[in-house]
């Protein structure tokens, strides 16, 4: 599988970090991200968070912070994946990995994808409350 | 014919996900034409690269997005 792809079904965190440990054995440091979808959020309780995606655009922005990431940090590499879809709580949304010869630069650049990832790339989301849907304006 | 795409709130407030327009235009006049320009905050990407230059010729063939801020992760 492609090491940074948009997808609608679910991922595993071992085989994310599987896939990237086989790429080298010089990675004395894995650094992992998992978002998940909250129950509650701004007060309120959330059963699920629709994700959409400005197809085409998304992935290429995916693409850009991966090959930024890799020039700007000492690391080996990085795998990205995102769910697009309905996603309910307590299920899985995102997930960064990123291997490098010593912890500090594989931290760094996994807090920088991220955060850059919730201002980069075009998607958003709506959550579903008892009080009807609102779409997500905020990336905090 | 020039393809505009509407995402998240934005496509609520126009009531459709995509429209066209026949002609060539400057990106501000697209976006008056499609009722979009008292939109703020409102992120802008042609051909699928962000653009602020509200200024810049759109023309047969182009696609505009339309979106609100980003909020994924």
């Amino acid at each position: 599988m492609d090491a940074v792809r948009i997808q609608e079904q679910d991922f595993c965190l071992q085989q994310e970090v599987d896939a990237l440990r086989a790429t080298s054995q010089r990675m004395g440091g894995i650094v992992t991200f998992l978002g998940c979808a909250r129950d509650f959020s701004e007060g309120r309780d959330v059963f699920s968070i629709q994700f959409e995606q400005y197809a085409g655009m998304a992935e290429k922005a995916m693409l850009a912070l991966h090959d930024k990431a890799m020039e700007k940090f000492d690391i080996l590499g990085i795998r990205m994946v995102h769910r697009v879809t309905t996603v309910h709580a307590g299920e899985q949304i995102v997930l960064i990995v990123v291997g490098a010869e010593h912890r500090k630069a594989a931290f760094e650049a996994c807090e920088w994808l991220i955060d850059e990832l919730k201002k980069q790339v075009p998607i958003w989301k709506k959550e579903v409350t008892p009080d009807g849907d609102s779409w997500v304006s905020q990336h905090p | 014919m020039i393809k505009i795409l509407f995402f998240g709130m934005i496509a609520d407030k126009v009531g459709k996900q995509s429209t066209t327009l026949q002609g060539d235009m400057m990106l501000g006049d697209v976006i008056k034409a499609v009722g979009c320009a008292d939109i703020k905050p409102l992120l802008i990407a042609v051909n699928q690269e962000q653009v602020t230059d509200m200024s810049i010729i759109i023309k047969a063939g182009d696609e505009v997005a339309l979106m609100p801020p980003f909020s994924g992760g």
